[in-house]
C-alpha cells in the first residue's frame, strides 16, 4: 500500500465522520418530533399514569432532548447503539438478526442487475443508434419507472398465485428452519452443510424477491454500462483491433468489454444506497426479514432507538461500499494514483 | 451557375409556422425527439385527464356503486323468472312500473341489490345465489337479478329457468374495488393527487435547491464547503428512508407527504446546480463582467443563473419521476396519503390483500398508470437532456 494510498483511505474515513454526523442528528430529532409516544406503543391504551412513567425513566424518554441526544451520541461512538425500547434486546442484536436477509437479497438482486445490465447495456452499445439500441434504452427507462413493489406484487400474483412455482413470502417455508446458521445467509449455509433441501428451499423463495429488485436497478444500470462501453468502444485500441481483424463479437464482449469492467463495477457498488432502498419496498413486498422490514414496523412501533440504530448503520453501510469501492477502484486501475 | 436557383430548399427560411418546426426537430435531433414527444404525449394525455376529472369519471371516487370485487367489464345484471310465468315482457321499461309491485329477489352486496336499491324498488335479499333461485323456484318471489357472467351456468343447473331481459344496470370498465368504488373513477382522479403531489414536491426542492446550489457555488469558502457537506451527507442516505422518517414525522396528509419528498431531492437540484455555476464562473465572460465592474447579484442572475436553466429544466421532469414513485412507495408502507384521497398508491396497497383471492384488477391498472407517468417524465427529462445540452452528449 502506497503512502498515497493510505493517506487517501485515513482521509476518506475522517471526512465520513462529520458526514455521519449530521445524518444521525438529523434522524435523531425527526424521530422525537413524530407523533406519538412510544410508552403508549408498548403499554398499549389503558396503562397507568405509573406504568407509562417508569417505562420513561427505563428508557430514558423522561430526561431532556439535549442529555438523551447526547447519550445517544456518546453511544453511537463507543459502538453501542442502545437498547430497543419495545423489545429487550441490544439494538446491534436486532440488526444482526435481521441483517443477514438484507444482504443475501441484496446480492442476489446485484446479481439480476449485473447480468441483466450489462448484457443489455453492452448490446445497445454495440448497435449504437440502431433500432436495438433506442429500444433498449426506451425499455430501461420504463423499467426503471416501474414501482418496485408493482413489480413484485405483479410476480406474486402470475408465479405465486396463478401458476404456483414459487412462494411469495418469507425466506423458508414454514417449518423449515436451518440447523445450524454460520452466515445467516440461508443459501450460502445450506452450501456449506451440504443440505440440498434447504438449498433448494432457500432459492425458491429467494427467486421472486431478488428478481424484482434486480430488474428495477437493472433499467439504471443499462444506461450506466451503455455509456461507458461507448467510451471504451472509441479508444483506438478497438480500432487497432478491429484493424488486425478480430472478430467483433471477440472485440467488443471481451477487448472493450474488459476494459469498461472497472467503471462499471465502480458504478454498482455507487448503487448501493439505491439498492437498499429499494429493499424496504421489496422486503415490505415479500414479507422478508431485513432491515428494511425492521425499520418499517419499528416506525409503528415509535422505537426509537432500534430505528436510529438501524437508520445509522444504513448510513454506515452506504458509506463504507463507496469507501471500498474507491480504494478498490485505485487498486484496480494503475492508472489513479492518490 | 450562379444564376440557377438551387434545387435543395433551406429549413430555416422555409415558412412553416411553429407546428411546422416543432415537426421538423425530428430531422435536427433524431431519435432524442421521438422520445422526447413520445413522453410529452403521455403526460399531455394524462394531463387531459386531470383536468377533466369532473367530467369524464363516471362516479365519485369515493362512493359506494356497485358490488365489491366487480371484475373489470361486469356488472350488468340479467332477470331471471320460472319458464312461461313471466310477470314482465322482454322489452318493457324496467325503469317504469314494471318492476314495481312486483316480488323481487337480489343477491347481498352484488350488483342487482346495488341497481335496486338505487331506483328505490324493494326487493327481498339473499345471501348466496342458491338460496336466492331456491326461493324463486318456491314461489316466493317472481322475478330474481343474477349477474349477466353467471347466467349461463345457473340456465344449464336449472332448466326451469327462463332469461327475460340482460344489460340491465352499468357496466365497471375497470371493476370495482374492495369497498365497491368504481376503479375507473378512482384512477382518473388519482392522476390529479399524484400530479399534484409530484409536481409540487418538485417545484418545492427546486425552490430551496436552487438557490442554495447558486450562492454555495457563487460565494464559495465556508459557506460552500459547510452546504456541501449538509446537503452530501443527504444525498448519500437511500432517500426513501428519510422520506419514510419525515412523513412519519409530519402524519399524513397531501401537504405533508409533499413536503418529505421534496426534502429528499432538495441535494439533487443543490449538487447539479452548484456544479454548473461552478464551471460557469470559470467563462471569460464572468470575468470581464468583473472587470466592467458588475454587482455580484447582476453577474449571478444575468449571466451564471440563464446557463443553468437547461440542466433545471432537465432535473425537474427527471425529479418529478422519482418523486412519483418515492409518493407511491411511501402510500405502500403505510404513511403516505389519508384514504379519502384518491390515490394510485394507496389502491395498489389495498389490492396487495386480495392479489391471493384472484382480483387482479385491483392492482394491475393503477400499477401500469404510475409507471406510464413516472415513465412519460423520465423520457422527457431524456429526451430533453440531449436537445438542450447537445455538447454534453458523448455518443
Amino acid at each position: 500500500m502506497s503512502p498515497g494510498l493510505r493517506r487517501y483511505i485515513v482521509v476518506r474515513i475522517l471526512s465520513t465522520i462529520p458526514m455521519l454526523l449530521i445524518l444521525v442528528t438529523l434522524v435523531f430529532f425527526i424521530l422525537r418530533v413524530i407523533p406519538g409516544d412510544p410508552a403508549l406503543a408498548v403499554l398499549r391504551e389503558g396503562a397507568s399514569e405509573e406504568q407509562l412513567q417508569s417505562f420513561r425513566v427505563a428508557t430514558g424518554l423522561d430526561q431532556p432532548l439535549h442529555i438523551q441526544y447526547l447519550k445517544f451520541i456518546s453511544g453511537v461512538i463507543r459502538l453501542d447503539f442502545g437498547e430497543s425500547m419495545t423489545r429487550n434486546v441490544p439494538v446491534i442484536d436486532e440488526i444482526k438478526t435481521f441483517f443477514p436477509a438484507t444482504v443475501e437479497l441484496a446480492l442476489a438482486a446485484m446479481s439480476v442487475t449485473a447480468t441483466v445490465g450489462i448484457f443489455f447495456g453492452v448490446y445497445a452499445a454495440h448497435h449504437r443508434k440502431k433500432f436495438s439500441d433506442y429500444s433498449i434504452r426506451v425499455s430501461s427507462i420504463i423499467l426503471y419507472s416501474v414501482p418496485i413493489f408493482w413489480l413484485g406484487i405483479m410476480l406474486q400474483m402470475v408465479f405465486g398465485a396463478q401458476l404456483g412455482w414459487l412462494p411469495v413470502a418469507g425466506r423458508l417455508d414454514a417449518g423449515n428452519t436451518p440447523e445450524a446458521t454460520i452466515t445467516g445467509l440461508y443459501t450460502i449455509d445450506a452450501i456449506l452443510t451440504l443440505d440440498k433441501d434447504l438449498f433448494v428451499d432457500a432459492v425458491r423463495h429467494l427467486v421472486l424477491p431478488a428478481t424484482t429488485l434486480g430488474l428495477v436497478l437493472a433499467g439504471i444500470f443499462i444506461r450506466l454500462t451503455r455509456a461507458n462501453m461507448l467510451d471504451v468502444l472509441q479508444q483506438d485500441f478497438i480500432v487497432a483491433g478491429r484493424a488486425r481483424g478480430l472478430k467483433e463479437r471477440v472485440l467488443v464482449y471481451q477487448h472493450g468489454l474488459r476494459n469498461a469492467f472497472i467503471p462499471i463495477v465502480t458504478l454498482l457498488g455507487l448503487q448501493v444506497a439505491l439498492l437498499l432502498a429499494g429493499a424496504i419496498l421489496t422486503e415490505t413486498t415479500f414479507s422478508w426479514p431485513g432491515l428494511g422490514r425492521l425499520v418499517v414496523d419499528r416506525i409503528y412501533d415509535r422505537d426509537f432507538t432500534t430505528l436510529q440504530g438501524t437508520i445509522l448503520f444504513f448510513a454506515l453501510i452506504v458509506a463504507s461500499v463507496s469507501l471500498i469501492v474507491d480504494v478498490l477502484y485505485g487498486f484496480l486501475d494503475p492508472r489513479i494514483r492518490y | 451557375m450562379s444564376s440557377t436557383t438551387p434545387d435543395w430548399t433551406p429549413l430555416v427560411d422555409q415558412n412553416i409556422g411553429i407546428v411546422g418546426r416543432f415537426f421538423r426537430g425530428r430531422i435536427w435531433y433524431g431519435a432524442e425527439w421521438y422520445i422526447t414527444v413520445f413522453g410529452a404525449s403521455i403526460l399531455v394525455a394524462v394531463l387531459l385527464i386531470t383536468l377533466l376529472a369532473p367530467i369524464i369519471a363516471p362516479h365519485d371516487p369515493n362512493a359506494f356503486v356497485g358490488a365489491p370485487f366487480t371484475a373489470p367489464g361486469d356488472g350488468l345484471q340479467a332477470l331471471l323468472v320460472r319458464k312461461g310465468e313471466s310477470p314482465i315482457q322482454p322489452g318493457d321499461d324496467l325503469a317504469g312500473d314494471h318492476l314495481a309491485d312486483r316480488a323481487i329477489g337480489a343477491q347481498r352486496n352484488k350488483n342487482g341489490d346495488a341497481w335496486t336499491k338505487e331506483m328505490g324498488i324493494s326487493r327481498r335479499r339473499y345471501n348466496k345465489q342458491e338460496e336466492m333461485i331456491v326461493a324463486l323456484e318456491r314461489g316466493e318471489v317472481d322475478i330474481i337479478f343474477i349477474a349477466e357472467e353467471l347466467v349461463d351456468d345457473a340456465l344449464a343447473a336449472n332448466p326451469w329457468l327462463e332469461m327475460v331481459q340482460q344489460g340491465i344496470g352499468r357496466r365497471y370498465l375497470l371493476g370495482t374495488n374492495n369497498l365497491g368504488q368504481d376503479s375507473t373513477s378512482r384512477l382518473i382522479w388519482g392522476a390529479r393527487t399524484i400530479l399534484l403531489v409530484a409536481v409540487m414536491s418538485a417545484v418545492f426542492s427546486s425552490f430551496v435547491g436552487i438557490p442554495l446550489g447558486l450562492t454555495s457555488a457563487f460565494v464559495g469558502g465556508k459557506l460552500d464547503k459547510v452546504l456541501s457537506l449538509v446537503l452530501d451527507s443527504i444525498y448519500s442516505f437511500p432517500g426513501l428512508l428519510l422520506a419514510v422518517a419525515l412523513a412519519a414525522m409530519l402524519g399524513p396528509s397531501l401537504i405533508n407527504v409533499t413536503i418529505a419528498i421534496s426534502v429528499v431531492y432538495v441535494p439533487t437540484f443543490f449538487r447539479v446546480v452548484r456544479g454548473q455555476v461552478l464551471s460557469i464562473k470559470e467563462n471569460t465572460y464572468i470575468e470581464a463582467a468583473h472587470s466592467l465592474g458588475a454587482r455580484p447579484h447582476t453577474i449571478l442572475f444575468r449571466y451564471v443563473f440563464p446557463n443553468v436553466i437547461p440542466s433545471v429544466v432537465v432535473l425537474f421532469s427527471l425529479n418529478i419521476a422519482d418523486a412519483i414513485l418515492t409518493s407511491a412507495g411511501l402510500t405502500f408502507i403505510g404513511l403516505g396519503l389519508p384514504p379519502d384521497i384518491p390515490d394510485w398508491g394507496c389502491d395498489l396497497t389495498k389490492g396487495h390483500q386480495y392479489v391471493v383471492a384472484g382480483h387482479w384488477w385491483m392492482i394491475t391498472f393503477p400499477g401500469i398508470m404510475i409507471t406510464l407517468v413516472a415513465a412519460g417524465f423520465s423520457l422527457l427529462g431524456e429526451g430533453l437532456s440531449e436537445i438542450l445540452n447537445p455538447r454534453l452528449v458523448k455518443s
